[in-house]
């Protein structure tokens, strides 16, 4: 009773005219970056934090949070009428997405894609709700050794799961923690590689490093032979599925979200591994698997139900114990402590009401993404229609803002222009970026509970194993990453996962 | 296409110059690092010092990257390929000069030759499509964002330029 009134309190707050706004050009500006293939939801989010700096902690997040959802919603578009997934996760849509274009039943498409994504989201958000008070509480009672070891554990998982080699996850992980230890050092306040630069003492800004590496040097790998996807206006012939479509999609939908929510709530699981996987369970357990890249309804419900559930099971790892389980929540759980809030446990304590007006924003963004979504289906690829030099002058425009009014310095614009060549040598030589990410934000956490752990032992590193809680983390991270060694596999889809 | 791609070579016998050079620079990144912790200090009387993780995190460096040579060694990967450096070079360097003259001439002139840059020259867009994108991106970014957002972009540090609102 005690979460519905506080959940009621939520929507009081998120359906303010100003929260509203800022929840539909979170959707908007999330679906625009979904529908663009050149820039993915992990430089968008960081991109568009600056804008967010000026509003109070509750819009901010509300618009960023719809952002990262919205590009779920996107990527669909372009995978649906173009053969072109606008991101990653939506890879696996095009196979019936596009063959259902092909014999005019888009519209469908897309109408049981948004229904479904609505579904997935709108169900893994009452999994938050309903999860919040008690792993809260459970959080709590973590102490300073508990949640460094449950950082490990996140740590490791995405480290292991990353690309195909742990090492080259291993050097990205360790350069992402060196990079967030630059400036003072939060206990003993000495200066640390800063290289006597007083720009450096704060830091390294967050937001310029990840549009460096992540959107600038997406855009320096262009090639010239990678040519931009012919953009036709799409045939709706009609936007509502028939009957059938709508009785074959739902058993696929719940499947989706069973898979989708499970997977999200793992660290290091991303978006494509769940659709991927979902579309795996309809080829096995759909009555009309022999369709299935034929345009089959079920091969874009399933995939895209599971894409937007467990882009919203995701945020209960972040909300309840602080942990990001993707890149995206990574730079997600920046913008929270850039706004002065921590997510985990003490979210819901210390900011009661943000927090819960965040949540009741999550149904309000998924309805405003189906009401979007489909109808302005017209808009969305009209954008693809730009051409791509216009595109590319317009992203670097925005990354150059992004990248300045973080702190109103030019140095910042340096930072991300080098962080954007970093990030273009990293590509070359296949390290996967997004353990990088994970421990910029984690870094400075990580290394207080360590050091705050260690004081509490006096410098005895046994706390870490003489407590119950820590000791079976440790022992779980300490397994993952010697996974390898003990020729423990994972999976196949694992492997080719395009997100890491 | 590019003839990289077309001639695909079946196995890599020697390890790839740019292969080298990375793991090189992670080794020296670590043990720049390495060194520079234990002045920082290792351990103060109260516990860890501010040295000791970057420490562990300058070791693990040098340590994955030993193991990426071994591994490189014994069978050399594929690096992905080449990048095109015409455009690498274009936007790199635009974008210094942008940052380097951005508080000197303004945000809403260095913004203006920037993206004129970018659509005309480097993009071949017509005069007209490029001026307009051009002036939308400079003056009514700057507009928009100081006063619609309350976000300042800097005005010239040049006193002529900045009596005539640049």
């Amino acid at each position: 009773m005690d979460t519905l009134n506080e959940l009621a309190n939520g929507f009081a707050s998120a359906l303010t005219w100003q929260n509203l706004i800022f929840a539909f050009l979170g959707c908007l500006l999330g679906t625009i970056i979904g529908v663009l293939p050149g820039i993915g939801p992990v430089a968008g989010v960081a991109l568009l934090i600056p804008l967010t700096m000026n509003l109070d902690a509750t819009g901010a997040i509300i618009m960023l949070c719809a952002i990262f959802y919205g590009t779920a919603y996107g990527g669909t578009i372009t995978s649906v009428l173009l053969n072109t997934p606008g991101e990653a996760a939506s890879a696996i849509t095009t196979i019936d997405g596009y063959a259902m274009t092909k014999i005019g039943k888009a519209g469908a498409a897309l109408t049981i894609a948004a229904v479904g994504s609505f579904v997935g989201g709108t169900i893994a958000t009452l999994g938050l709700v309903a999860a919040a008070k008690p792993l809260g509480e459970l959080g709590l009672l973590v102490g300073p050794p508990e949640f460094f070891a449950l950082m490990v554990v996140g740590i490791s998982l995405l480290v292991a799961l990353a690309g195909k080699s742990m090492v080259k996850a291993l050097i990205s992980g360790a350069l992402g923690l060196l990079i967030s230890m630059v400036g003072i050092d939060p206990v003993a306040g000495a200066p640390r590689f800063t290289f006597g630069s007083d720009n450096l003492l704060d830091g390294v800004s967050f937001v310029a490093v990840i549009v460096g590496v992540f959107g600038l040097s997406e855009i320096l790998s262009y090639r010239k032979d990678s040519k931009a996807a012919a953009v036709h206006a799409p045939g709706l012939r009609s936007l509502l599925p028939t009957g059938t479509e709508w009785r074959r999609s739902a058993p696929s939908m719940a499947r989706g979200t069973g898979i989708g929510f499970g997977l999200g709530l793992i660290p290091g699981m991303t978006g494509s591994v769940s659709s991927l996987l979902a579309y795996g369970a309809e080829k096995k357990f759909s009555k009309h698997r022999n369709e299935l890249g034929k345009g089959a309804i079920e091969g874009v419900a399933g995939p895209e139900t599971a894409n937007n559930a467990h882009a919203n099971a995701a945020l209960i790892p972040l909300f309840t114990l602080g942990i990001p389980a993707s890149p995206t929540i990574a730079v997600l759980m920046g913008a929270f402590l850039q706004q002065g809030l921590t997510p985990g446990p003490t979210l819901f304590t210390e900011h009661s009401e943000i927090a819960w007006a965040i949540i009741a924003s999550l149904f309000i963004g998924n309805l405003l993404l189906l009401l979007l979504n489909v109808p302005l289906v017209g808009l969305w690829t009209s954008i693809l229609r730009v051409p791509a030099s216009i595109l590319t002058a317009l992203i670097l425009l925005f990354m150059v803002i992004g990248a300045y009014t973080i702190n109103f310095n030019v140095f910042d614009v340096f930072v991300m222009i080098g962080f954007g060549l970093l990030g273009l040598a990293l590509r070359h030589l296949d390290i996967p970026l997004a353990p990088m990410v994970l421990t910029l934000v984690l870094g400075p956490l990580m290394e207080r509970s360590l050091r705050e752990s260690l004081e509490i032992s006096q410098g005895d590193f046994g706390i870490f194993v003489n407590r119950p809680i820590s000791m079976v983390l440790i022992g779980v991270g300490v397994l993952i990453i010697l996974s390898p060694l003990l020729k423990l596999r994972k999976p196949k889809a694992l492997n080719e996962d395009p997100e890491t | 296409m590019t003839t990289e791609s077309v001639m695909t070579e079946p196995q890599r016998t020697r390890v790839a110059p740019t292969v080298l050079a990375g793991i090189g620079a992670f080794v020296v990144v670590g043990v720049y690092v390495l060194i520079s912790s234990i002045d920082l200090g290792l351990w103060t009387s109260s516990g860890p010092g501010p040295g000791m993780f970057p420490f562990a995190m300058g070791g693990l460096l040098v340590a994955m990257s030993a193991i990426w040579l071994v591994q490189e060694l014994r069978q050399p990967t594929e690096t992905a390929s080449g990048v095109d450096r015409g455009l690498v070079i274009a936007v790199v360097v635009s974008l210094a000069l942008l940052a380097a003259v951005m508080d000197l001439i303004g945000f809403q002139l260095s913004m203006f030759i920037f993206l004129m840059y970018h659509l005309k020259i480097r993009g071949r867009r017509g005069w007209v499509s490029s001026l307009i994108i051009a002036l939308a991106g400079s003056v009514g970014a700057f507009y928009a964002f100081n006063y619609g957002l309350n976000v300042a972009l800097p005005t010239a540090g040049i006193t002529v330029l900045n009596s005539i609102g640049l």
